[in-house]
């Protein structure tokens, strides 16, 4: 492929609608272009090739992107009067390109800014000098609920506090960055950043190749080693999530894949003997690195947040015995707090002898009399909020006000707060962001951004993302940024002259490859794996009762007919009721699928994951529309169909290790309950006509059965094939075949030495081989019921408590 | 004075519980010039898994116990032996509240006495208008920091009812103020947050009370219950003082400390985590007996 050096001008084709059509705001600096209205050296070949490809084609490409993003699964949660809800990926395709010279400005004073900010940190947790020296108000820090007094005198493990920092920026008229905010409790965004990569290199694939744009996968390799390296022999290295509820729980699945680490809730760790552990399906195992996305109030319910359900009771009393090293140290998340910029330049000036190369925002916290005095003295051009808030000024609903936007009433009101109660506000010159191309509807617009830029410590020191993520407003409102409200996100190529290192995440040639210890299966993990297996199972049995059920309807259009009564009230007491033709039951099955599946999205591939959510929604638009009979059976023979592609996904694709494990024997014991419970049904002889031919179309075994025994269907041949068969993958002896070789293989369950859920399962395999056809009475059939039953009990009690 | 002091609080589950990990303050704590322990247990049953003592950020006793088999009660049983000799209330030092800033801000420290823990809303002490307005009332006439809080503390007194039904122990400030009832944990949350509506720094005591019983009546045996009351900033010169507002006195003699904290949520005699499925029954019993 022809390579072009970028950053260096290239002859203008004749026509540059895009580049023409683009209007920067008078007065606001902007990325792309200069005052003149000539790209800039960075952007020069990129806005080239961009009108090369002509709008159709860029419009083609943008799509490209979407539905890259669309199958990958990548959403955030949003929350309004409707509750939470799952929103696409707002991309705004076009990258924000910054020349690499200016780049490793930005990065070394973000490293000179993060390691002040571990001095802090370390300081006000420790030796209290900024405060004794009259550097930082202990007033301020004390009032910070981020202050976390159970770990005042901790010293971390490992000896630091931060780890993984990310600093949100923005560019003022004059063409100068500024730190607008610093997230260090839990920084989110750098997952999406890559994703915000591999959607825009679907889309600008040839451009990109043909620039010479810093990669982003040498950075996660770099902390994902010196993560793993950190903890100590025989220990594990995880990330903590809130949850699925949390907004960003896609992405804390993402890395936790995309890193090979586990992905822990709180209630997946125990603090034993003083030291923090996972429990395991193979018991409590060590953990001795988290990297927690939790914020620290909700991370202990006995010291910190007593309301917390999604925490780890005894987290603060092992990390003050120094038992892991957390991502970053509770507590230090006080560094969020808004107040404290106003102190950084003296804090910077006395610690480091200089200014900060990178200053934050002008900011003036009201609690000292000279400083409120400039405030009210500036009062139009300032934005005011409250002190000890941890969010963005232009991203706090509204907490914070602009100045020159309020009313008289509004203003007169603030005021007097500000002499009362001046300590609860800070405030913060307004900048006018410099705005960056988004492109919309065949034409480039400015948009206003701001660049969040992600630092992870490794042995030699902070490294610097070499991009990021920028957010861009949906309107020239600076406010409209947060992606909560509608703005959207954008990746960030650092453009330089020279070809740069082609990183992936493999180890490069020659290089020793760190694993993460393997084989150890979080409990809960466990648990909701095996549900899947049952619930999918469970689906697709009712799924083929159901469709058996609706092709005699539609034949005959008799409800009453002798066999449909039967089946009727035979399922009525399991609360499926076939006069709907979408039972309630059988979407509440499918919804409790999609359930345990989302608590363990880091463990499925992104296709596994779409096929679930297809088969939800194909079944809850089907709850919509579908009529029983004819109908019910083609919508019917849809839902097999799909089931089968998931289960296919999971089967052909799932490494076969202790997860995989816990999935199939779930479906396996769900399989053999509905077996035995269709078996019973449909075999008695109390049941109408038919209903042996029923059983074989159920147990899909209709042409098999023809083959086999070449008559007739009898009560016999239909209970040998489905019950007695060993060959036969529906036939019970098949599942209590599987069942025996699954549970012997997993932690604990060896041959010589039991689990109760093995003798279960021998039990049961052992009595149901030994017997023929006639002894199979709908009395064994419900024991077998229970036996199984009793299985998952055990297995629940052994590996899940 | 020195007393024997016995506490047993007892909790029945009605299911066994699975395992669980508390967090246990109930033994006083000596403090220089004011309490002696001269000894203290605290004993558990059954048995935990795993037990460690440590002090808290304001140097409070803790002890911290993990169970991790089933059980269906927990009994804690704390006995100390204490000596009691608070100094005697001198002149009063402190400035006027409007003064208070200035000194506040003097204080260049986060250590766990000085005012800048106390100033702030906590989860049991919200700030709240109303109550700053009736805490307000007692600045006219004019008067010291001290003033104040001892003026607030016998208003809270008179005009608030003792009612144990009335509120619970996640009562907030806010509800027992409107209710104008609820029991010493409630009239320390409301004198807290009045104090610190007016810029005041005011903390949380936890201990015990020693109850004198009617002339001519016996003491009754565990009638007594833990007590809670205010401890205020009054300026550098008068340090903290203690303020008993459910019985409108200073705390002396008979107040024995167990804890200090914001509100009641740092001082909370157990605080748990249990993996549950039925309800509990709690008993607790408090015995205060003078030595000698």
């Amino acid at each position: 492929m022809e390579r072009r050096p970028s950053g260096r001008s290239q002859a203008r084709p004749p026509a540059a609608p895009l580049l023409d059509a683009y209007q920067p705001v008078p007065g606001v600096h902007d990325e792309m272009v200069d005052a003149a209205g000539n790209p800039r050296p960075a952007w020069a070949f990129f806005i080239d090739a961009l009108e090369r490809l002509g709008v159709d084609e860029l419009s083609r490409r943008f799509g490209r992107a979407d539905q890259y993003l669309r199958d990958a699964g990548v959403y955030y949660r949003v929350y309004d009067h409707r509750g939470e809800i799952e929103r696409e990926w707002p991309l705004a395709h076009v990258p924000l390109l910054i020349a690499e010279d200016e780049w490793n400005g930005i990065a070394a004073g973000l490293v000179e800014r993060a390691d002040l900010y571990e001095e802090i940190v370390a300081d006000i947790y420790g030796d209290g000098r900024l405060v004794r020296d009259g550097l930082l108000p202990a007033e301020l820090v004390a009032a910070s609920p981020e202050f976390l007094r159970p770990m005042v005198g901790t010293k971390p493990a490992g000896g630091r506090f931060l780890h993984f920092c990310a600093f949100e920026l923005g560019r003022g008229p004059n063409g100068n960055w500024w730190v607008l905010g610093d997230r260090t409790q839990a920084p989110s965004g750098a997952g999406f950043a890559l994703e915000n990569r591999v959607a825009t290199t679907r889309a600008l694939s040839d451009i990109y190749g043909d620039m010479h744009v810093h990669r982003l996968a040498g950075f996660f390799r770099g902390f994902r080693d010196s993560l793993l390296a950190q903890a100590d022999a025989g220990s594990r290295a995880a990330i903590l999530t809130p949850g699925p509820h949390n907004e960003t729980y896609f992405e804390h699945a993402y890395i936790a894949r995309y890193l090979g680490m586990m992905l822990l809730e709180g209630e997946d760790l125990t603090v034993a003997g003083g030291r923090l552990m996972v429990r395991t399906v193979s018991g409590l195992k060590p953990v001795g690195v988290l990297w927690r996305r939790l914020d620290a109030a909700f991370s202990d319910p006995l010291e910190f947040n007593p309301e917390s359900r999604i925490g780890t009771p005894g987290l603060a009393e092992a990390l003050r015995r120094g038992s892991a090293i957390v991502v970053n140290a509770l507590g230090s998340g006080i560094l969020e707090t808004r107040a404290l910029l106003a102190f950084l330049p003296t804090i910077a000036r006395a610690l480091n002898g200089r200014e900060l190369a990178l200053p934050s925002i002008a900011t003036w916290w009201c609690g000292q009399a000279r400083e409120r005095r400039h405030v009210r003295d500036n009062f139009e051009r300032m934005m005011i909020g409250p002190a000890l808030s941890t969010r963005l000024a232009f991203e706090d609903d509204g907490a914070t006000v602009l100045g020159s936007a309020l009313d008289a009433d509004a203003r007169a009101g603030l005021l007097e707060r500000l002499e009362r109660d001046g300590g609860s506000l800070v405030a913060q010159e307004a900048v006018k962001l410099s705005t960056t191309p988004v492109y919309v509807q065949g034409s480039l617009e400015p948009r206003p951004a701001t660049l969040r830029v992600y630092l992870a410590r490794t042995a030699d020191g902070w490294t610097v993302m070499p991009g990021g993520f920028a957010r861009i407003g949906f309107s020239l409102d600076p406010t409209a940024i947060a992606m909560q409200r509608g703005g959207q996100a954008a990746d960030v190529w650092v453009v330089s002259d020279r070809p740069v290192p082609q990183d992936t995440l493999l180890p490069r040639e020659g290089e020793e490859f760190r694993r993460n210890v393997p084989g150890s299966l979080p409990s809960r993990a466990a648990e909701n794996l095996l549900w899947l297996g049952r619930y999918v199972e469970r689906s697709e049995e009712t799924v083929r009762i159901l469709r058996a059920y609706h092709v005699r309807l539609a034949e005959t259009s008799d409800p009453d007919l002798p066999l449909l009564a039967y089946v009727r009230d035979s399922l009525a007491p399991y609360g499926i009721d076939v006069g709907e033709a979408i039972p309630d039951a059988l979407v509440a099955s499918l919804d409790s699928a999609v359930y345990s599946a989302g608590r363990i999205r880091d463990r499925f591939s992104p296709d596994g994951w779409l096929a679930l959510r297809d088969l939800s929604k194909t079944i809850h638009d089907f709850e919509e529309r579908i009529t029983p009979g004819d109908d019910a059976t083609r919508a019917m023979t849809v839902l097999l169909r799909k089931l089968a592609g998931f289960s296919g996904l999971l089967h052909e694709n799932m490494y076969r290790f202790t997860g995989w494990r816990f999935l199939e024997i779930g479906r396996r014991i769900e399989r053999g309950i509905q077996m035995s419970r269709s078996l019973g049904r449909l075999t008695t002889k109390a049941a109408p006509d038919g209903a042996l031919d029923m059983m074989l179309e159920i147990g899909d075994s209709v042409l098999t059965h023809r083959r086999q025994y070449n008559v007739r269907s009898g009560r016999r041949t239909v209970l040998d094939l489905l019950a007695l068969d060993p060959l036969n993958p529906r036939s019970l002896l098949f599942q209590l075949d599987r069942l025996k070789s699954e549970v012997e293989l997993l932690p604990g369950g060896s041959p010589s030495n039991m689990t109760a859920a093995t003798k279960e399962v021998l039990r049961l395999h052992t009595a149901l081989a030994v017997r023929e056809p006639a002894d199979l009475t709908p009395e064994t059939l419900d024991g077998l019921v229970d036996g199984l039953s009793r299985v998952y009990d055990e297995l629940a009690r052994f590996y899940f408590a | 004075m020195e007393y024997d002091i016995r506490l047993k609080l007892s909790y029945d589950y009605d299911a066994p519980v699975g395992g669980g990990r508390h967090q246990v303050r109930v033994a006083p704590r000596t403090l220089a010039g004011q309490q002696r322990v001269v000894a203290a247990s605290v004993d558990f049953a059954p048995r935990p898994a795993e037990r460690s003592d440590f002090a808290d950020f304001f140097g409070n006793p803790v002890t911290a116990i993990a169970y991790r088999d089933p059980h269906d009660e927990l009994d804690v049983r704390m006995s100390a032996r204490v000596t009691v000799t608070r100094p005697q209330p001198g002149i009063d030092l402190s400035p006027a509240p409007g003064e208070l800033r200035s000194e506040i801000l003097a204080v260049r420290s986060l250590g766990a006495e000085t005012p800048h823990h106390f100033l702030a809303a906590s989860r049991h002490a919200p700030l709240d208008e109303a109550i700053t307005d009736f805490a307000r009332a007692c600045l006219s006439p004019p008067t010291s920091t001290f003033g104040l809080a001892e003026a607030l503390c016998r208003l809270i007194h008179e005009e608030f009812v003792y009612d144990g039904d009335a509120t619970t122990v996640s009562t907030k400030a806010v509800e027992a103020f409107q209710l104008r009832s609820g029991v010493c944990q409630d009239f320390s949350h409301v004198m807290i947050a009045g104090l610190r509506g007016l810029g005041v720094p005011a903390g949380y005591v936890s201990g015990f009370l020693r109850t004198i019983p009617p002339v001519g009546q016996p003491r009754l045996e565990g009638a007594d219950a833990m007590h809670a009351w205010v401890r205020v900033w009054c300026g550098r010169d008068a340090g903290w003082r203690e303020f008993d507002p459910t019985n409108g006195i200073l705390a002396g003699n008979d107040h024995i400390t167990v804890g200090y904290g914001r509100d009641y949520g740092d001082v909370a005699p157990i605080v748990g985590v249990l993996k549950m499925t039925g309800g509990q029954a709690i008993r607790h019993a408090v015995d205060v007996v003078p030595v000698g």
